[in-house]
């Protein structure tokens, strides 16, 4: 596996139809980092992940990865080393959760087919890693959200991406398989030194588990740097428009602390 | 629940050469396979002739079953929608007028398919435009727009139908009923071309639509050239159903039950759900078709009344299951 490619999105322009998602978005994501992105529903956070997972074409601006112009680079090339996690996969047919985790050897094999004797070992070495090898025949439609999140993130690890982009990964987990999903996702990161690009609503992830942070407005960059240095009352009130404290817990961690809205 | 490897396609053919037989054997004369086979004596000489006949209508049933089922499969997975059928999205009324209106303006039969081709793709373009909403296809929509599609293409069958000389309007009945009655030995050779395009076309988009059927978005993160093969899968997909209604009229349902069954039998992989809808199609077409002829003998029932039949409760059930 190569390293992570250094992607640099300038002026990023991306829009549904005649609704604006990205506005010019400027960012810089380094090889091998956690960068959490923030921002209010509709900011644009999806969008960007879709722009450069290639679902959502952009129409304007520049993406480049390592200085190359995305566009330039065929599909199935990018997306041997970019997988996307959506927030939610309704899975209308019965999928057998192994041959979902094959799925991410496909832009690897001729055709899109890909189920040789290799890519089968790969696809259960990536769900032993994530810890739902015992899945591998259940329908992965009938299992927990939990469980289907690490599925779909060990697809990730199958498709050997040195970039994940995750959307939402935690939302609608109940505490424990929160802690399962973000101590694989820890482990498996550091494990292969990948980059993670990962929207969240929680605060509180971003502080703990983040190298950087982006907080985004109207398909902007609002604020970026480390949790530290980009979560703070102000930035926090300019994103959310909601008055937040950002105080340390007795282990001497940093929270934030809603207080409440700002203005009328 | 997914059966595999070699003894999964010879039941298959096993079953297909089973309705082929009985296809051949059933109607006002009843046929024993043997007589057909020698050909010896005087009923094996009238077996024979009877058999001449027959035998075009049973390939014509297999080939029309194989295109509509393929069909019906590609549609599934490509919009992640176990109710797609080239008959409820309107494609196979789009043919009809197609065909219809060319066999009207004169053009020699042998050619309609290219008429309907023309029809079903007009109609499948229109429908999914109509049902586009924010950049994606809206379940509701796409079932209403093929409704209506199906009304309007109704409307023009109709309207040419009352205006039309009575020679003209058996012709037009055809079209909106779905027969197989009228199978020359040209007509299932005239059909194999355009079933062997369009079913290589989908056999070789098969690993893509199992992307696709998990999401649009999925085959596009995983490196698929998303427009692109939508529109290779809507056309080839245009093409089968085209081509089926050009030479058998519309026929409802055997896109939506045949992949539905098929499905249950073997998992939803498109590489062996595509070809095992195929065979399944011509066996299904093949032994409704037999029903047709056999249950008011010498009288035929239209096939179409008999695949709706089977299929408008299935129909209701796949609906209440959706969610």
């Amino acid at each position: 596996m190569t390293a992570p490619p250094r992607i640099e999105a300038r002026a990023l322009k991306a829009a549904y139809g005649p609704n604006p998602a990205l506005c010019g978005l400027d960012a810089v994501f380094q090889s091998g980092e956690i960068v959490a992105i923030l921002g209010e529903n509709g900011s644009g956070k999806s969008t960007l992940l879709k722009v450069i997972a290639r679902i959502v074409a952009p129409d304007g601006g520049e993406l480049l990865f390592d200085g190359r112009p995305l566009a330039a680079i065929p599909r199935r090339d990018t997306a041997r080393r970019v997988a996307y996690v959506a927030q939610s996969a309704d899975l209308v047919f019965p999928i057998r959760s192994l041959d979902l985790v094959l799925q991410g050897r496909a832009p690897h094999g001729r055709g899109f087919s890909a189920d040789s004797p290799e890519d089968r070992s790969l696809a259960l070495e990536a769900m032993r890693a994530c810890d739902v090898a015992g899945l591998a025949d259940r329908d992965a439609s009938a299992l927990s959200g939990g469980e289907r999140r690490r599925v779909f993130l060990a697809r990730a690890l199958a498709q050997e991406a040195e970039v994940w982009l995750l959307d939402e990964p935690t939302s609608g987990l109940d505490p424990r398989h929160r802690i399962d999903f973000l101590d694989v996702l820890v482990r498996e990161h550091r494990a292969r030194s990948t980059t993670v690009l990962l929207v969240t609503h929680e605060v509180d992830l971003a502080l703990s588990l983040a190298d950087r942070v982006l907080l985004l407005r109207a398909g902007r960059v609002l604020a970026s740097g480390t949790p530290q240095e980009a979560l703070t009352p102000g930035t926090l009130r300019e994103v959310f428009d909601v008055e937040a404290r950002v105080d340390r817990d007795a282990d001497g961690h940093r929270r934030v602390m809603w207080v409440g809205r700002t203005g009328p | 629940m997914r059966a595999r490897g070699p003894a999964l396609w010879l039941t298959a053919a096993a079953i297909l050469g089973g309705c082929l037989v009985l296809g051949v054997s059933v109607g006002g004369v009843r046929l024993s396979p043997l007589a057909v086979w020698s050909g010896a004596g005087p009923e094996g000489e009238t077996a024979r002739l009877i058999a001449s006949i027959r035998i075009p209508r049973v390939a014509l049933a297999a080939l029309v079953g194989a295109c509509l089922a393929l069909a019906g499969a590609a549609l599934q997975a490509l919009l992640k929608n176990p109710l797609a059928d080239p008959f409820l999205l309107g494609t196979s009324g789009g043919a009809a007028t197609g065909a219809a209106l060319a066999s009207l303006l004169g053009v020699s039969p042998l050619l309609s398919p290219g008429a309907a081709f023309a029809g079903a793709v007009v109609s499948s373009v229109g429908v999914a435009a109509l049902a586009r909403r924010g950049g994606r296809l809206d379940l509701q929509r796409l079932l209403l727009g093929g409704l209506i599609a199906n009304a309007f293409f109704s409307a023009v069958l109709l309207g040419v139908f009352s205006l039309a000389s009575s020679e003209t309007a058996r012709t037009m009945l055809f079209w909106m009923m779905g027969s197989l009655a009228d199978a020359s030995p040209q007509k299932p050779l005239a059909l194999l071309p355009y079933a062997v395009v369009g079913a290589a076309a989908l056999l070789g988009s098969a690993s893509r639509l199992n992307l696709f059927s998990v999401g649009e978005e999925n085959a596009a993160a995983l490196g698929v050239h998303t427009e692109r093969s939508k529109a290779v899968i809507f056309l080839a997909s245009s093409l089968l159903t085209g081509a089926a209604v050009a030479f058998a009229g519309v026929i409802g349902f055997v896109g939506l039950l045949v992949p539905h069954a098929a499905r249950s039998v073997v998992g939803n992989d498109q590489r062996t759900l595509l070809p095992l809808s195929a065979i399944s199609g011509a066996a299904l077409l093949v032994a409704a078709d037999a029903v047709s002829r056999a249950v008011a003998a010498p009288a035929e029932l239209p096939i179409g009344a008999v695949t709706a039949a089977i299929g408008a409760p299935v129909f209701v059930y796949l609906l209440l299951r959706t969610p």
